[in-house]
């Protein structure tokens, strides 16, 4: 009987020759990350020193810790914060990680996206690792600690959703259009409490920022993390960085699977996530000619180097329309210099974009806030009320280069706006 | 470890209360409870008061601890933060059992050793202010009101762990103790 690529993760985790879903397990996290926020590490690391009297975490060469929200501080008790998280880092001699930008993002380009590998965090989004092969899963509230004061965690074995993308995609679309085409045909939960696997010849010949952008935020088809089987091109990616050495695994043909789907993307098209819920997707002409006044292009889903060229082509040599914000936030200092090295950084600036270094902040509305009434366009992971600012403005998810065209005319263009941008 | 004893059953949380209301909604984000506009408040007073105003205003009054909350499919969808549930339960709602659970929710607050109840057919099942019970052992829950039963999807043994220890942390010590002594 074959395994899926989770089952064989938390086997050689576990310790164990084999394990099906279902299994309850004791588990090693190969790595265990986090990033600085109030209420989640400072409570952590209170309780690992006073509650638990840890003074030396289990293989402290696992963990990592990264400073990217509260980036650039606003308030001094936003530094001290940061400034105890630097200091408690010191002290347990584990990394802490800063100026790099978005964790999730870092994380992948510095080494901790290792094919076969299991990392946690408290924050779901790090299942973007998944691109690479490592399953990565969320511990959610404070529950992390797990991992500072013992070596394993308990974990329950996760089945398997696999779900193959084939056919040829339409012209403009983007990841995150496919992530919201998913969604349209399949729902919220086809997916709940398993691993959303992805694959087929679509996601064979997708970017790795592509494959992070679905991966990220495969909790909103109820996903505890997503996988994809590492080819050629990831373990090209992986291999040098990687900050363990593993076997990458990949799921076998006769593994089970709790449910297959495929799903032919020639019939997904641009795609809008329509606010209050990130599972209200829909095509975008329904939403045409809708006025919008801000616009957000970055964050841990989208802001990578491929979205910042789909953006910058529609812009090049134009202007963003008075009164229209439009903040551009590339989701790593790396993603920014490339940015900077191919002009792109130039074509934001001259277009009278806001760019800002990377920095998590943007995505819910610590800076670049909204007033009640306005209404954005977005590539931030969540669209719910309130999420960047006023509880009475509003967020649609779409990708980033209808962002830039919604820039220059303060609508929400039409696909057939959309065709012309990529013929010019 | 993979087994659920009948000593880890016995320390299971008794769920024996009434059905204090009935959120119809799949997907229901939780956050709607308190009002988005509410969602930074930490006070549990303040967080009290302004709980169930949009359901209903004469909630407070009417909860008595040991009720429960029903819910549909997928419900806590959404970006749940933690100030409803902590009001709910400090109005002394004991358990939420729903047709299903989002994840990160269902986690979040089995951590708090806030029970989250699966039960496929629930909101058929009962109607509001009707008296239900978990039985653990046999994983079914009873409407007293009518003598209907349905089953019960059972949590993982560590999550039960979790609810009998009631809530992450403390089970988490008393396995540390566990192991430190060998037991």
């Amino acid at each position: 009987m074959g395994q899926t690529m989770v089952e064989k993760i938390l086997a050689r985790a576990s310790g164990q020759e084999s394990v099906s879903a279902g299994d309850d397990v004791r588990v090693r996290p190969d790595f265990v990350l986090a990033y600085d926020f109030p209420g989640y590490t400072n409570v952590i690391f209170k309780q690992v020193r006073e509650e638990f009297g840890i003074q030396q975490l289990p293989s402290p060469e696992r963990f990592a810790i990264f400073i990217d929200h509260m980036v650039p501080a606003v308030k001094p008790e936003e530094e001290d914060f940061h400034e105890g998280t630097r200091e408690w880092c010191r002290q347990f001699g584990i990394p802490c990680i800063e100026r790099e930008g978005i964790g999730h993002q870092v994380a992948v380009e510095t080494g901790f996206g290792v094919p076969g590998a299991f990392a946690v965090h408290f924050d779901g989004h790090i299942a973007q690792l998944g691109a690479l092969g490592t399953f990565a899963v969320n511990m959610p509230r404070q529950t992390l600690v797990e991992a500072f004061v013992r070596e394993y965690i308990d974990f329950r074995v996760p089945p398997t959703v696999r779900v193959d993308l084939v056919g040829e995609l339409q012209p403009g679309v983007m990841a995150r259009d496919l992530f919201h085409g998913i969604m349209a045909k399949l729902g919220n939960r086809f997916a709940q409490f398993a691993v959303l696997e992805l694959g087929g010849e679509v996601i064979e010949q997708m970017s790795l920022d592509g494959r992070q952008a679905m991966t990220g935020i495969a909790m909103f088809t109820g996903a505890i993390s997503a996988l994809i089987n590492p080819d050629q091109a990831m373990l090209d990616y992986a291999k040098p960085r990687a900050k363990i050495d593993l076997e990458p695994v990949a799921s076998d043909p006769d593994c089970t699977y709790a449910a297959r789907y495929t799903i032919d993307v020639g019939e997904i098209e641009l795609m809008i996530a329509v606010p209050p819920t990130p599972s209200d997707t829909q095509p975008l002409r329904h939403y045409a000619g809708f006025d919008v006044q801000v616009g957000y292009i970055g964050s841990c889903a989208s802001g990578r180097i491929e979205d910042l060229r789909a953006a910058a082509a529609v812009l090049r040599g134009k202007k963003v329309k008075p009164g229209f914000t439009l903040n551009v936030v590339p989701t790593s200092q790396r993603v920014m210099s490339q940015a900077a090295r191919e002009g792109l950084l130039e074509v934001f600036s001259d277009a009278g974009a806001f760019v800002s270094s990377p920095s998590c902040d943007f995505c819910y509305g610590r800076i670049g806030t909204m007033r009640a009434g306005q209404r954005a366009l977005s590539t931030g992971t969540l669209n719910v009320r309130g999420r960047m600012g006023s509880p009475d403005s509003e967020i649609f998810l779409v990708n980033a280069a209808v962002i830039a065209k919604a820039a220059t005319t303060g609508l929400i263009p039409s696909p057939e706006e959309m065709q012309e941008e990529l013929v010019q | 470890m993979s087994t659920l004893d009948q000593t880890l059953l016995a320390q299971m949380p008794r769920i024996h209360g009434r059905v204090a209301y009935i959120f119809e909604d799949d997907d229901f984000d939780i956050d709607q409870i308190i009002g988005v506009k509410n969602i930074r408040i930490q006070d549990l007073d303040e967080l009290c008061a302004v709980a169930m105003q949009d359901y209903d205003p004469a909630f407070a009054e009417a909860v008595k601890p040991g009720d429960v909350l029903v819910g549909g499919e997928n419900f806590g969808f959404g970006h749940p933060h933690s100030p409803p549930m902590r009001a709910m339960r400090h109005m002394g709602i004991a358990a939420v059992i729903a047709e299903s659970f989002a994840p990160t929710y269902y986690r979040g607050e089995t951590a708090m050793g806030f029970p989250q109840i699966i039960c496929p057919g629930i909101r058929d099942l009962v109607a509001r202010w009707q008296t239900v019970s978990v039985d653990w052992a046999s994983a079914t829950l009873h409407n007293v009101d009518t003598g209907e039963r349905r089953p019960i999807q059972m949590p993982s043994v560590s999550e039960c762990r979790i609810l009998a220890a009631g809530g992450h942390k403390s089970y988490l010590q008393n396995e540390l103790a566990r192991q430190h002594t060998g037991a």
